[in-house]
């Protein structure tokens, strides 16, 4: 027989796998679900599982999206010639809330870290090869100023420097160490605005 | 900077222990076991935010207790005022740290703004072991001195671990690929050059340094000194940007070399120091009288290093260093360190008076038993 307590248990192990979902704030949220009417509940069910299921990677960008190609890839007033390379749609989001930007982007879904058994093959770096040919006149690598960001900058570089493709990197606004998605939008912005050649 | 007020709470076997300190020499007196050591460790949480030989947190805490505090009245040279609190919780795995009632962003942030030196006899093995004990040596007293440089071996490391697994997949073939070394190559010549450049500049300011101290200690010419040379027989190059190249040069040369070992064989990590008395190296010819003045004088050349970096005289801790000295090699390590600051000495010896003939007119004696304070008072001598 299952203790009384063990569907409780088992949603705050679920919590704590979050990110950025410690053993307190894990149990404050499992037992605010707890104390909410069953409508409720069911109604934040059904939005994690729609979103589950609605949402898929644009073919274009790897972006998410409930359309393919993604509202971005698609928009008119986007500007195709230039791609901006970011680790993760977080990134998207926050580069778009600068509203500077008018190209489109390209998501890696990450970035290299052998320690993790993470290369080149893991992320989507085939995926942007073929971009970059037609009539692109520019590629802004915007990586976080990790370690990890770093190797990623110089490895993209390397690859796309002999197609010929001008590449930019963000200028040094961005706080050694620190992740873009972290990053205010006014030093994102002056980021972006001060982006220099590699 | 003077520690003016300690006290600690279920720290070891302490369950409660406030002592009161005066600006010279302070000596912690008791039996074996007793807390003395337990003392010290707990100051250079104030200063280090961690302890000087434990290598985990989770062992401090009284036993029986969740967790342990540590509060100290700090005053600087320039005379603000500060109250240092470290606590720490087993159960989270938790520590704080609080200066003047504001918690610190982040515990590396603390680093140099109260520099510490600590001798115990541990540290014997920086002049007789192997080289990562000299590494250690030199990481300590400039990441003290050199937040910069912290940042710098910090990130080395970590460039490293990742470039050591792409040596590692590529030796046992999981992963080859063309190109994947380059981008951390790069990183490793600038973090590691950078590493280099600066342990470079601080042994050729610390061996005079070091070579005015020994010389305080010994009646006859006998003359200290350490030698970096962490190009092998190359010359050391007289810009960063030339020695960042040099890096990436040598890189070069032995990428294969690497490939086969799957690890990194160029850097930093593989650095030595070389210590010799008058030309010939210690750790092959030196008597054990000649070791320990050559600790000594390492730890109070890093002392005097680190007042003259930081601008803040370091608080100076000698854990049980007398125990193989001489009464007058001792005497004049003690008449050394009078002048220099605030120190805090243990031993088991009861009376520091007949056994070191104390020069100054006023000193503390603090006697611990049991993980308690026995008795405490300020001797003032004509
Ligand atoms: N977490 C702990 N809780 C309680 N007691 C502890 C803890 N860790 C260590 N001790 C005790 O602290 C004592 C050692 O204290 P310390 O090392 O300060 O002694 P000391 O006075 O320096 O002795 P010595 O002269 O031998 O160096 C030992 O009795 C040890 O059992
Ligand atoms: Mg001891
Ligand atoms: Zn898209």
């Amino acid at each position: 027989m299952p203790r009384p307590s063990d569907s409780l248990q088992r949603l705050i192990e679920e919590f704590t796998r979050l990110p950025g979902i410690g053993r307190k704030s894990a149990q404050r949220l499992a037992l605010y679900i707890l104390k909410l009417p069953a409508g409720e509940v069911r109604e934040i069910a059904g939005a994690l599982l729609d979103l589950k299921e609605k949402m898929k990677y644009c073919s274009v960008c790897w972006n998410f999206t409930e359309t393919d190609p993604c509202p971005i890839c698609s928009g008119p007033r986007r500007d195709p010639g230039i791609i901006c390379v970011v680790e993760e749609p977080n990134d998207v989001i926050a580069i778009e809330r600068t509203s500077e930007y008018r190209g489109l982007y390209h998501v890696l879904g990450g970035c290299l870290s052998p320690l993790e058994g993470i290369g080149p093959e893991e992320l989507r770096v085939r995926e942007l090869l073929p971009r970059v040919g037609k009539g692109v006149g520019e590629v802004i690598l915007a990586l976080s100023a990790t370690i990890e960001g770093e190797a990623t900058t110089i490895y993209l570089t390397k690859l796309l420097k002999p197609i010929g493709v001008p590449v930019t990197r963000l200028a040094r606004g961005i706080s050694v160490g620190g992740d873009l998605e972290f990053t205010d939008e006014a030093t994102l912005a002056r980021a972006l605005e001060g982006r220099v050649a590699v | 900077m003077v520690l003016s007020e300690l006290s600690i709470k279920n720290f070891r076997n302490h369950t409660h222990t406030s002592i009161e300190c005066c600006r010279g020499v302070n000596f912690l007196l008791g039996n074996n076991g007793q807390g003395k050591t337990n003392i010290i460790e707990a100051i250079s949480y104030l200063c280090l935010t961690k302890s000087f030989y434990a290598g985990s947190d989770t062992l401090v805490p009284k036993f029986g207790e969740g967790m342990f505090e540590v509060e100290g009245r700090i005053v600087s040279d320039g005379g603000k005022p500060f109250v240092v609190r470290v606590a720490y919780l087993r159960e989270t795995n938790e520590k704080v740290f609080m200066i003047n009632g504001r918690r610190v962003p982040t515990l590396s942030s603390v680093i140099g703004k109260f520099p510490i030196v600590i001798f115990s006899p541990e540290h014997g093995s920086v002049t007789t072991g192997g080289p990562s004990e000299r590494r250690k040596f030199l990481d300590m007293v400039i990441s003290q001195s050199s937040r910069a440089y912290f940042k710098d071996l910090l990130g080395y490391r970590s460039v490293l671990r990742q470039r050591n697994r792409v040596l590692l997949d590529m030796k046992l073939g999981r992963q080859g690929g063309n190109g994947l070394l380059a981008p951390w190559n790069e990183q490793l010549a600038a973090l590691g050059s950078a590493v280099w450049w600066k342990r470079h500049t601080f042994i050729t300011e610390f061996s005079p340094v070091v070579r005015s101290v020994y010389s305080h200690f010994v009646d006859i010419e006998e003359r200290p000194f350490l030698e970096y040379r962490p190009l092998g027989g190359r010359e050391f190059p007289a810009t960063q940007e030339e020695l960042s190249a040099v890096f990436l040069e040598i890189l070069a040369a032995r990428e294969n070399e690497e490939r086969r070992f799957g690890t990194s064989l160029v850097g930093p990590h593989r650095d030595d120091v070389a210590l010799t008395l008058d030309g010939r190296d210690l750790r092959s010819y030196a008597s054990q009288g000649q070791h320990k003045t050559f600790i000594i004088s390492l730890k109070l050349g890093e002392f005097l290093y680190l007042k003259s970096r930081c601008n803040e005289t370091p608080l100076l801790m000698l854990d049980d260093v007398f125990a193989e000295l001489d009464d007058a090699r001792t005497a004049r390590v003690i008449a050394y360190i009078e002048r220099v600051g605030q120190a805090f000495l243990t031993s088991t010896h009861r009376n520091p008076i007949e056994s070191w003939d104390m020069n100054r007119t006023e000193y503390r004696t603090i006697f611990i038993d049991g993980g308690a304070v026995a008795e405490q008072k300020t001797v003032v001598h004509a």
